[in-house]
């Protein structure tokens, strides 16, 4: 500890020089950074490739240690955590029933109405094999990627509610941004009242609400989930309910709790593309003008057709090499052949 | 011919042991970073990768380069997620810092040697906080970094013990310094 006893490298000097031409080289770095991230997201996919096997291995016995340490704790409450997770067990049946009874009710409306069917969803799930708790940013890595069909921007969800997004995506191996990322954005809804926001990280455990309509009042309680804007997440993802901000506005506490996550589906979500519709000869500019349709072009080329003898394609009959039949081009576009604007 | 063998092996060995300071920079860039957590992810790692960039860039600049500090800081922004260039940047403002302190830096002993340690920190992760905060155009809350800095100092203090003895060692003072 005592630094003063060791001996000091006194020779130095002219180290500021590439001290500003490295610390020049890191600003460019990072408006690089800024600009365009794939080399360096690209990297930092093949070292998560290339460790997965180790994090795999060394995350057993850790894993094992956190759940221990954790419910330390836990002993003395054991009796009272019972009691309370037998009366919520109840209330939870209950809303239950209630649920099953009103996605009846809207499956037969749905029929009725003959309303659009929700898109299917389908999910590949995926093991937690890290978590990065950095000051500024706040991540987990899984061990499914591209090969099991992992692409950035699928939102991560557990039994409880959703998780993040992935961001970046190696051969067998994801990385997500959490929802209280400081990069995170989400469209959420806020039931009821369908009340439209912006769910926006910002490291804390409870990410803030920016609500798009300054005259919408929330209720603490109120239900948070995803809205589908923008069609890279599906709607009606559970997130979390609204509580207020102490120092004003609105916060969404999370549902699920990433810190404690072993196994997560990744949600593939994609809307269908409307295919636009066929369009009609009533649709057509001449016709809707008034004017007849156009006669359908001629199949005959501008070139007078090549004579094939019979003795080349027999049983043919042999076509006369006549003058071409070319249309005018104002008859190819549906107008009299003498003057059609006139 | 044996004498010639000897100093080649002596002179290998130096180089060797010359290289000890970055490989430990590596070596708890990629502890701290590594992904696994025995407090669910609840304190921010510490800044494994600092305290050898701290202490030889105190006691042996000479193996300490501001390119070797680079390369620590880019290694640390490649592992721990963020955007590229941040912690690089930090590392070498701090570098800084002790390049015109050491005189001052290098005579602290016991707590002082700590707090002259908990000043640079300070200096990389306020660098790092400043551009993280520019780069989103918005000021990341300071808990976490104070946690992180706190967990840092912390882990200084049994760290600079085995630092010592591997300079003692290992690495040893500047040749002109004998």
């Amino acid at each position: 500890m005592a630094n003063g006893t060791w001996k000091i490298a006194r020779n130095r000097g002219g180290a500021q020089l590439p001290i500003a031409l490295l610390a020049a080289l890191a600003v460019a770095l990072i408006l690089i950074g800024k600009a365009q991230n794939t080399l360096f997201d690209r990297a930092r996919a093949s070292v998560t490739d290339w460790a997965a096997p180790a994090l795999q291995v060394v995350r057993a016995p850790l894993v094992g240690l956190d759940r221990w340490m954790g419910s330390i704790g836990d002993i003395f409450t054991v009796y009272q955590e019972n009691l309370r997770l037998k009366a919520e067990n109840a209330r939870l049946r209950q809303w239950r029933n209630a649920a099953v009874m009103l996605d009846d009710r809207v499956k037969r409306y749905q029929l009725l109405l003959h309303a659009v069917p929700d898109p299917s969803l389908s999910s590949v799930m995926a093991r937690v094999i890290g978590r990065s708790n950095e000051p500024f940013l706040q991540t987990m890595i899984l061990d499914a990627g591209k090969a099991q069909g992992i692409k950035p921007g699928q939102a991560v969800i557990d039994a409880r509610g959703m998780i993040g997004r992935i961001f970046l995506t190696g051969n067998h191996t994801s990385w997500v941004i959490l929802l209280t990322d400081l990069n995170s954005r989400i469209p959420v809804n806020i039931e009821p009242g369908n009340a439209q926001a912006i769910m926006a990280g910002d490291n804390t455990r409870a990410p803030s609400l920016d609500l798009l309509s300054q005259n919408v009042t929330l209720k603490p309680g109120a239900q948070v989930v995803s809205s589908g804007d923008g069609g890279l997440l599906p709607p009606g993802l559970a997130i979390g309910t609204v509580v207020a901000d102490p120092a004003g506005g609105y916060r969404v506490v999370l549902l699920a709790d990433s810190s404690s996550s072993e196994d997560v589906n990744v949600v593939d979500f994609k809307l269908k593309t409307e295919q636009p519709p066929a369009a009609s000869p009533n649709d057509l500019p001449a016709t809707a003008a008034g004017l007849p349709p156009a006669a359908p072009p001629p199949v005959a080329p501008t070139v007078a057709p090549i004579v094939m003898p019979p003795a080349v394609k027999p049983g043919v009959p042999p076509v006369p090499a006549g003058p071409t039949t070319a249309t005018p081009p104002a008859a190819r576009n549906g107008a009299p052949a003498d003057n059609g604007n006139e | 011919m044996r004498t010639m063998e000897r100093t080649g092996s002596i002179m290998g060995g130096r180089v060797l042991f010359s290289l000890v300071p970055v490989s430990l920079g590596i070596l708890g860039a990629l502890i701290a970073n590594f992904p696994v957590s025995v407090l669910g992810g609840q304190v921010p790692p510490p800044l494994l990768v600092f305290m050898p960039l701290y202490f030889w860039a105190m006691v042996r600049p000479d193996l300490m380069t501001p390119f070797w500090v680079f390369t620590l800081g880019i290694l640390q922004d490649l592992l721990s997620g963020g955007p590229p260039g941040v912690w690089a940047a930090s590392f070498l403002g701090a570098y800084f810092l002790i390049d015109r302190q050491r005189d001052m830096l290098a005579g602290l002993s016991g707590i002082g040697a700590i707090a002259g340690f908990a000043v640079s920190a300070l200096a990389a992760c306020f660098t790092a906080y400043v551009i993280v905060a520019l780069y989103y155009w918005h000021f990341p809350p300071l808990a976490p970094m104070l946690v992180q800095l706190a967990m840092t100092v912390l882990f200084y203090i049994p760290a600079v013990f085995a630092l010592g003895i591997v300079h003692r060692r290992l690495v040893g003072p500047y040749r002109s310094d004998f």
